[in-house]
């Protein structure tokens, strides 16, 4: 009897962490611990569309944490707001031997704001799990359920969700009620094995045993290059009301109408004011940027999500009275000032990343994270970036650049293209001199003149300080030792977009001497130096996201008692990557050296990058060539 | 004699009128003077300036609440440039985790901007105001104000109202931008005692008074009616009136410069101006004084005697009989420290939580595995206690929590153990795995902390490493015809740089190590790496591998060109500011010896040699040699680099910084080979 009894006893305890046994690290095959932080065991969600206004979604997720590092990929919270409930959230703890050692329940979970430091304030909260591990690997299972009146955006599933995350099993499940225009949109599939069953009202996606990807130099954004699937519905709901979604033209009527239309009333006296200031003004492109003009002076950008979900602009008559706003908010006032003064200006739906980013034009949804505003003007889309009282007009780069956004007009959404920067446009041209003396002490002068891409990282340089000068010109001509520089003077062209800077160069020993010899650098103020890193394999693709194009033509003066020992060849060399040219001259005590170097924008295959790095390395070896002068 | 007359005349008028012109520090009186100014007069870069910041503390008595706290504040800032808007945004954190809440109250928050020569006031509105429950324990008001333009002027005013009479605030005079006039205020009943304290390298005025001040009151008869609890009694009503001192301390300064960050400081928040006040004592009518701080003696008595710090430590039942078993079978201390240091770090995991008191208890701990740094290192303590040693706790600062120049029960946040041996005293902290005996994470690295004892007593105890942290590294190296360079690199890491290896190894995979290793040794193929006693932290770190390169060497024409050290040359000075204000922090000294032995190519011959080089800061705070020698095909390379003192104050710096630029030219200087 007794023996039954302490059967029974072992079998029950057994049947209790049989799940938890499942997770026992031992389990996990070899090829997913490789370059892996973590490891998703299981990653099961099931989204339930009831009808237009009630959603569910029920998760599963199973990590097993190898490291610190794969911490982060517990993901053991939920947010939450007025319009998503959580229904329920748990969580328990497995070590490797496959026991649980620690469970929690909701009350466990702590709560707290969704403050980013950034936002002012944000009614959205989070329920998240504040765990410890005990040590490594550990497993955490965690389960939530939450219920949501909104239906406009359905959850996107992604088997490889990060760098150095490996997924045993990812698994997604809609059921839909077939009346609402239930769609999806695959992604990347090529080269991976994935389970589709789509049943009527059902569809399912099921991915396993995909290794982790190491994050590599130059790589591209993983939803570039991996598995992924959109899912929305064409009648959904949000914030109390219905929307449509069949066409981007529907759409975009859809949210012109409820979340534009009335917010862009002003009062009588702001209108006379922006009409005097626009003055007698008839073209609309002048009229605009006297407009951004106005509200960049007028207006600070302060984050604010508040209202329909972060997705409604504050009343234009809101931040005309207090001088502030999020991207929506500042957007849409300046779209409110220009139908003030009879311009017609588009609010503007994208991602705003220096990645760029598409709002998938195959997939009408809501998409996107910021706002910004555009005029037709020629046949032309002109820019306006509302959130920085710095920025030209017109001018995209590095932020808004190169990618598909959505433009909501009265009647109705159309997906357009923004601005592209080509190699040629984002240049930067460097005219200089110098001269060295015989202890090798550099003494020139440079004006820099740079454009697009380029122009975005000069421009504030100036309304720096002089530290922060100080800190630029140091790490800018970082191959430059005992660098003093002086004399500072900027032209910031806002009309034409480009930014000028001369300034005064000294530096002891630039020209480092060995016995009879001084040897330097003969390109002392644009060295590209930047040599991607070497990889035994190279893993994933990768992406030159931007072109740019360099010139320089420098003057140099030789010290007296010295001839010229060795002097560099001039090299020339095109490759699919770009392009890069020297010219050397010289000239009795007189040198000059002239330099061109392309960069193109590329999507490469990971076979090409040893390539390119020999082509980079190529570079930094000939930018590096030294003249050698021996005294007399 | 009349010119004497005239220019005194002159001079007092002068006076006068600076006198007449002095702002006078009240809100509301806002001048198109004042909003026209396009830049701060002492500081032309500065993007925003307080143009004054009033701060008073006093303490109030209220039937229903007894004592309280109470903090105002009246701000008024001007925004020279876009860059300074962060300024009109602000928060106030407080807090409501107890049964008794903060409350912060927003008043006269203005902007005022000149529009066509007039003066337009925009008020702060509720749509301005938000209140975020940041935590349970506490919540955040925030404040946008409205209509902020460059030129703007912004007003307002705060009181924050605290029922715990130790959270009395501290004032910092000093911001990132210029404040112009910062005076603080305290007035303090005599019922309470507290000690203020200034840090940071400027010195406020100082004025005190006393004075008597009444408090009238209701009581209901009855029973004694503490002042402290506040009322209590019933039945009948009766007015009083209260006569007491109070003390009034105003601290003032005027023209305070920017606070600017540099680098190779431990932490800026040591040098920032500020005044605290930690509440010292109580001495009610009628009731014993009660201590709370006063010096380091009190204050760490204070800690020793809390239920959660010395109650802990005298706690053993929990771990007895485990601990028993491990140490029956070792014989000696170094076995027992050992043993006991181990068996606590695979025991307990840290949490990541500092502080000096216990959290859950050790208990707890114990059994749940995991702790903050109080439970683990007092646990820590009281385990090598049972095993016959002589271990103490010992209260840190961390470095993130600044220097503790004052004695005060928020000095300190952090708890360590130390053994105190005939031959020192050995330190440590049960919170790192990398750390060992003597090696403590780099956070605890601050200073000075405070040993207690059995009895209570304490003393201080230096945290900075006494010994050297060595790195030597030997290299074969071999340089072929075409310059190629191939060589054999084998380093030894002792103390904090091994720790520093181990901390940064253990976290990564083997290639992305490698990886990296690779980028910062100037691109090196590395082949047959390895790495010894990374586990074993009684011995250091040796690193050992192969490798390959093909751009260390310059050829041109029949010369070779390359700099001795290779990937270890030091090529840019890290010191690039002209002059610093604070001290050079290197966190712990070190030396960094290099003996490499490099072979020439066949029918190349040296032309020059790098000129040999020694030199030292005052007093060997670091020194550097540098040696080479040609024998044969051989040349022989030897460099050393130490730091013997970890912290430079910045009297030193121009020679610091120099000494460096002659490192770096040292060590960039070329050999040249050949050919022929």
């Amino acid at each position: 009897m007794k023996n039954l009894i302490r059967t029974l006893l072992f079998y029950f305890a057994f049947l209790t962490s049989v799940e938890a046994q499942i997770f026992s690290d031992f389990l996990i095959p070899k090829e997913l611990k490789e370059n892996a932080n973590a490891c998703i065991r299981l990653q099961e969600t099931e989204i339930n569309i009831s009808s237009r206004r009630s959603m569910t979604i029920k998760s599963k997720r199973v990590v097993t944490v190898f490291n610190e590092y794969g911490l982060r990929h517990m993901d053991a919270y939920q947010n939450y707001d007025k319009s998503l409930k959580i229904v329920s959230i748990e969580a328990k703890i497995v070590n490797a031997q496959g026991f649980e050692i620690k469970k929690f329940k909701k009350k466990d979970f702590s709560d707290q704001s969704v403050a980013d430091g950034i936002s002012i304030y944000t009614d959205s909260r989070i329920l998240y799990l504040n765990y410890t591990p005990i040590s490594y690997p550990f497993t955490i299972v965690f389960e939530c359920e939450i219920q949501t009146s909104n239906t406009a955006f359905l959850p996107s599933w992604s088997p490889i969700e990060n760098y150095f995350l490996s997924t045993e099993n990812s698994k997604i499940t809609v059921t839909y009620p077939q009346d609402l225009g239930f769609k999806y949109k695959e992604e990347n599939f090529d080269g991976f094995s994935i389970v589709k069953t789509d049943d009527p009202g059902k569809l399912s996606f099921e991915a396993e045993n995909l290794q982790a990807i190491k994050q590599e130099e130059y790589a591209p954004s993983l939803r570039k290059f991996t598995p992924l699937v959109l899912f929305g519905l064409n009648k959904f709901h949000y914030e109390g009301v219905d929307g449509e979604a069949e066409t981007w033209n529907a759409f975009g009527l859809w949210l012109y109408n409820n979340l534009l239309n009335g917010t862009d009333e002003l009062a009588e006296e702001t209108k006379a004011t922006i009409k005097a200031h626009v003055g007698n003004e008839t073209d609309p492109l002048k009229i605009t940027k006297k407009v951004f003009e106005y509200v960049q002076n007028k207006t600070r950008y302060v984050s604010i999500q508040m209202g329909i979900g972060g997705w409604k602009p504050m009343l234009a008559k809101d931040v005309d009275k207090l001088g502030y706003g999020d991207c929506k908010a500042l957007s849409n006032y300046t779209r409110a000032l220009l139908n003030v003064v009879g311009v017609e200006a588009y609010y503007t739906i994208i991602y705003g990343d220096p990645y760029q980013r598409d709002i998938n034009p195959d997939f009408v949804s809501m998409q996107g994270n910021h706002a910004v505003l555009c005029i037709p003007y020629q046949n032309e889309l002109r820019w306006m970036e509302c959130t920085n009282q710095l920025i030209p007009f017109d001018f995209q780069a590095n932020f808004t650049d190169d990618r598909k956004a959505l433009i909501i007009k009265s009647n109705g959404g159309e997906i357009i293209d923004t601005k592209v920067y080509s190699e040629k446009s984002n240049s930067q041209e460097t005219f200089g001199n110098y001269s060295l003396n015989a202890e090798g002490k550099l003494i020139g002068s440079v004006s820099i003149k740079s454009k697009g891409t380029q122009y975005d990282r000069k421009y504030e340089l100036e309304r720096s300080s002089k530290d922060e000068l100080d800190k630029h010109y140091k790490n800018y001509f970082s191959t430059i030792n005992n660098l003093q520089w002086k004399n500072p003077v900027f032209k910031n062209d806002k009309q034409a977009i480009e930014f000028t800077e001369k300034v005064d160069l000294e530096a002891e020993n630039y020209a480092s001497k060995s016995g009879q010899r001084l040897m330097f650098a003969l390109n002392a103020f644009n060295q590209y130096s930047a040599v991607p890193k070497r990889y035994r394999t190279r893993n994933s693709p990768f992406e030159i996201a931007r072109g740019f194009h360099d010139f320089d033509d420098i003057a140099i003066d030789l010290p007296e008692n010295y001839s010229v020992e060795s002097i560099p060849e001039p090299v020339e060399f095109q490759e699919k990557f770009g392009h890069y040219k020297t010219e050397i001259q010289l000239n009795d005590k007189k040198m000059v050296y002239k330099r061109s170097l392309t960069i193109n924008k590329g999507f490469y295959a990971k076979s090409e990058y040893e390539e390119y790095r020999k082509f980079i390395e190529k570079i930094a070896k000939n930018d590096n060539a030294k003249l050698v002068l021996i005294q007399n | 004699m009349i010119l004497f007359k005239q220019t005194v005349k002159l001079l007092i008028l002068i006076v006068f009128t600076i006198s007449c012109h002095a702002q006078t520090f009240e809100l509301g009186k806002v001048t198109s003077a004042e909003l026209s100014e396009k830049e701060h007069m002492l500081d032309k870069e500065a993007p925003a300036a307080v143009l004054f910041s009033i701060g008073k503390t006093r303490i109030e008595y209220s039937n229903s609440k007894g004592f309280e706290l109470v903090t105002e504040v009246e701000s008024k800032i001007k925004i020279y440039k876009k860059e300074g808007y962060e300024w009109a945004n602000f928060k106030i954190p407080f807090y409501v985790g107890g049964s008794d809440r903060e409350s912060v109250e927003i008043n006269k928050a203005i902007t005022y901007n000149l529009v066509d020569g007039k003066i337009e006031k925009t008020k702060l509105k509720s749509d301005g105001e938000f209140l975020e429950e940041t935590n349970k324990f506490w919540n955040t008001k925030k404040v946008t104000m409205p209509m902020v333009k460059e030129g703007s002027i912004i007003e307002y005013k705060y009181a924050i109202r605290s029922p715990y009479l130790s959270n009395f605030p501290d004032w910092d005079f000093q911001k990132t931008i210029p404040v112009n006039y910062s005076k603080f205020t305290s007035s303090i009943p005599e019922y309470y005692v507290y000690n203020s304290r200034i840090k940071g390298y400027l010195n406020p005025k100082k004025t005190s008074t006393t004075k008597n001040t009444n408090y009238n009151y209701t009581v209901k008869e009855r029973d004694n009616v503490s002042l402290r609890t506040g009322g209590s009694g019933m039945t009948s009503n009766s007015n009083r009136t209260i006569t007491y001192l109070e003390e009034v301390t105003i601290f003032e300064l005027e023209n305070i410069p920017a606070m600017k960050e540099e680098d190779f400081v431990s932490n800026i928040k040591n040098y920032m101006t500020s005044v605290s006040y930690e509440l010292a004592y109580n001495r009610f009518p009628n009731e014993p004084v009660k201590t709370f701080s006063v010096s380091w003696e009190d204050v760490t008595r204070t800690i020793y005697d809390s239920e959660n710090f010395g109650g802990e430590l005298k706690k053993t039942g929990y771990f007895e009989n485990d601990l028993n078993s491990i140490l029956s079978s070792l014989n000696t201390k170094e076995e027992k420290i050992s043993a006991v240091f181990a068996y606590v770090r695979g025991k307990v995991k840290w949490d990541g939580y500092h502080g000096i008191y216990c959290d859950e208890g050790v208990k707890n701990a114990y059994k749940n595995n995991v702790g903050n740094v109080a439970e683990m290192n007092l646990m820590l303590t009281a385990m090598l206690r049972h095993a016959g040693l002589n271990a103490n706790p010992v209260l840190v600062s961390t470095r993130s929590n600044g220097i503790p120049l004052f004695p005060s029960r928020t000095s300190f946040n952090y708890v360590i153990c130390a053994i105190e041996e005939a031959d020192g005293a050995i330190l440590l902290d049960a919170t790192d795995m990398n750390s060992s005996f003597n090696i403590l994470p780099i956070r605890a690295l601050n200073w000075e902390g405070r040993l207690i004892r059995k009895d209570g007593t304490s003393s201080s105890i230096s945290l900075y490493p006494g010994m050297l942290s060595k790195e030597n590294s030997l290299a074969l190296l071999t340089i072929d015809k075409e310059g190629n360079l191939n060589g054999k690199m084998r380093t030894q890491l002792y103390d904090y740089n091994a720790y520093r290896f181990r901390d940064n190894y253990s976290k990564l995979d083997n290639e992305v190590y490698l990886e990296s290793l690779e980028k910062k040794l100037s691109n090196i193929a590395i082949a047959d790496y390895k790495v010894t006693n990374n586990k074993d932290l009684s011995k250091p770190i040796l690193e050992e591998f192969s490798f390959a390169s093909s751009d260390l060497i310059e050829i041109i024409g029949d010369k070779m060109y390359f700099s001795p050290l290779f990937f270890h040359t030091l090529n840019e000075n890290p010191f690039k500011l002209d002059k610093r204000d604070f001290p050079v922090d290197f966190v712990y000294p070190y030396e960094k010896k290099y003996a490499f032995t490099i072979d020439i190519p066949e029918g190349y011959a040296v032309e020059s040699l790098p000129k040999n080089a020694a030199f030292a800061l005052d007093n060997n705070m670091v020194v550097y040699r540098y040696n080479l020698q040609a024998v044969g095909n051989k040349i022989q390379v030897s460099a050393i680099f130490s730091v013997n003192q970890s912290i430079i104050i910045p009297d030193y710096y121009p020679d610091l910084k120099d000494m460096f630029k002659q490192v770096v030219e040292s060590q960039k200087e070329k050999v040249i080979l050949k050919k022929g």
